[in-house]
Order: structure tokens, then sequence, then C-alpha cells
């Protein structure tokens, strides 16, 4: 893969069992630096204090959704550049549309195999 | 009732007509008071059965309801079904999540191990074992989810029969604040969930990125 391995990831989901099967294919991939959090507040405050160099989020969290947590990424001129990739269940055309209109670089439909996610992080960095 | 004030109108008619021209006097005048009480009263009696009889189709009607509320099982369902089947789906959750880690710890380990060393196949072994053990989740949460299933067909099956006999409409708007702002959000950030068909959508998700 030739993206930079030593970059720092933030996983974003409500589900530790999800965190914890990312946080796997990212090693498995050869990503060391994984940090994690369970809502888009907490993420966000989290890039606050670290600048991450991808985050990849789930859509369906409380207080605050993937969705809004992206919003408030690209609105932020510190956080604005950051790659996001959103990975959930949210698979309507109307989902798609919106988090492409709100500046997602990628888009992966749950359930999803390592494979996928490899695919989808090289093409975030190739473009 | 119509009948009733018409034959009232007659009588009063044919006694008029019967004393036409001739002087009127105060025994004719509480004769036609006694017709007029008299026509009243049939009157009043009928008016009587018809009320009578509404509010005895009323008093009928709710006591149908009452027998189909109670039919509702309502207290049961409130504390003992509902619960229960909340309790189900939580020990679900709980299931899935434990052998998803039980999994998945022993995936890290086997993936740690040195596939040199003498003693990993060994190690690789057990923890396939532990692996197939945790899947036996899938049956436990299977006959959890088929309790869930039941206890909504039940209330299914009792709601349906208490609209019949209500002939009950669907009406609009929410139940609650609550209920309303929870179908707000979903609306405002797009919140649908997983997909029942089953299909593979990546590859449209991608060819929708793709559009300029």
């Amino acid at each position: 893969m030739s993206v930079d391995l030593s970059m720092p990831i933030l996983v974003v989901d409500d589900y530790n069992t999800m965190i914890r099967i990312i946080r796997n294919l990212l090693k498995q991939l050869g990503f060391e630096d994984i940090d994690d959090a369970n809502d888009g507040s907490a993420a966000l405050n989290k890039m606050r204090g670290k600048r991450y160099g991808l985050v990849i989020s789930d859509w369906n969290m409380e207080p605050m959704t993937g969705y809004e947590l992206l919003k408030e990424v690209r609105g932020d001129p510190g956080l604005s550049k950051t790659p996001f990739i959103m990975v959930t269940a949210e698979s309507k055309t109307e989902n798609v549309i919106a988090a492409k209109k709100a500046g997602v670089n990628n888009y992966i439909v749950k359930p999803f195999n390592a494979q996928t996610l490899k695919t989808k992080i090289e093409a975030v960095f190739a473009e | 009732m119509a009948v009733a004030i018409q034959q009232h109108h007659d009588r009063i008619a044919a006694y008029l007509k019967q004393k036409l021209g001739a002087d009127v006097s105060l025994a004719d005048v509480v004769a036609l008071a006694e017709i007029t009480a008299h026509s009243l009263q049939s009157v009043f009696e009928t008016l009587d059965s018809a009320v009578h009889r509404e509010l005895r189709e009323i008093a009928d009607y709710i006591a149908a309801m009452k027998v189909e509320i109670a039919g509702l099982h309502f207290n049961e369902l409130k504390h003992t079904r509902i619960p229960a089947a909340g309790q189900e789906l939580d020990a679900i959750v709980k299931a899935t999540e434990a052998a998803s880690h039980t999994i998945m710890e022993c995936a890290e380990q086997v993936l740690a191990g040195d596939a040199g060393d003498p003693a990993f196949k060994a190690m690789v072994d057990e923890k396939m074992l532990i692996v197939f053990e945790a899947c036996s989740f899938q049956d436990i949460t299977g006959q959890r989810v088929a309790k869930v299933v039941e206890t909504l067909k039940h209330i299914e099956a009792r709601v349906a029969r208490f609209s019949d006999a209500l002939r009950a409409r669907d009406t609009g708007g929410f139940v609650s604040e609550e209920e309303r702002a929870s179908a707000a959000r979903k609306e405002r950030l797009l919140l649908s969930g997983p997909r029942l068909d089953g299909r593979d959508r990546q590859s449209e998700v991608d060819r929708l990125l793709a559009k300029p």
C-alpha cells in the first residue's frame, strides 16, 4: 500500500465490536497509530487535540452522527482537509449524495471485508 | 315520532272541525287540552322509546368494547410480555458482543503467534476450538429472537382484533413529543439503518460517488 502507514487514524463508531474489527483490519494493513471514539462529538474533541491523517466513521451514532461530524470537520478551517471515510449500514442514495455533498472522500457499506477497506483507503490517498 | 305528531294534528283538526261555528266553552277548551295532552303523551312515549333505544345501543356498544379491551390483555402486555421481549433483545446484544470479542481475541492471538514456534499449531488448535464454541451464540440468539417474534405476533393479533371491533382507521400525528422529535431527527439526519434485501450495495455507492 502506497500510503503513509505511520499516520494516525481515528476510528469512530458507537459499537466497540466494530471499532475492534476495523482496528484489527487496519493493523493487518500495516497501520499502528489507531485511536477511537464512540460518537461524533467525542471524535471532534480528539481531532482538536491531535492531527489525524484519516478519519473512518460510522453514520448512526448519538448524540452526534457521523454525518454531523463530517460537516463539522469540513466546516472547521483547522480540520477541513482531513480525509474522511464513512463506514456505515446506511446505503440509500440520499445518504450517499448527502455525504458526497458534505465532502466525504469515500463511502463503505457495512458489512465489508478487508480488501474493500484497503481499496477505499488507497483510493482516497491516490486522489 | 312523525306519525305520532301527525295523529296529534289530525285529532286537533277533527275536534276543531266538529266545533266550527259553535261557541267555545270552557269544557271545549278542557277537552282540547285533554286531546293535546293525550297526543303529546304518545309523542313523549315515542321520544322516550327512541332515546331509550339509542341509550341501550350505546350501553351495549360500551359493554362490547369493555370485552374487547379486556381481550387485549393490556396489563399482561405492558407488565410482562413487552418487558420480557426487551430483556430478550438486551440478552441478544450482550451475547453477540461477547461472542464477537471471544472470536476476535482468538484471532488476535493467532495472528500475533510465531508460526515457527513448535507450540504454534497446538495454540491455533486450541483457539479454533474456542472460536467454534463461541459461535454457538447463534443458536441461543436464534431462540431468543423467536421468543421476541412470538410476542410481536401476539400483540399484532390482539391489536388487529381490537381494531376490527372498533372499525378503527389510522389517524395522522404522533402520540408524544418524544416520538415526534425522534422521527424528525431520523428524517433530518437520514437515519434508516441497514436494508433488509441483503443486496450488495457497495457497487451502487461507488457509482454514485464517481458521478461528477
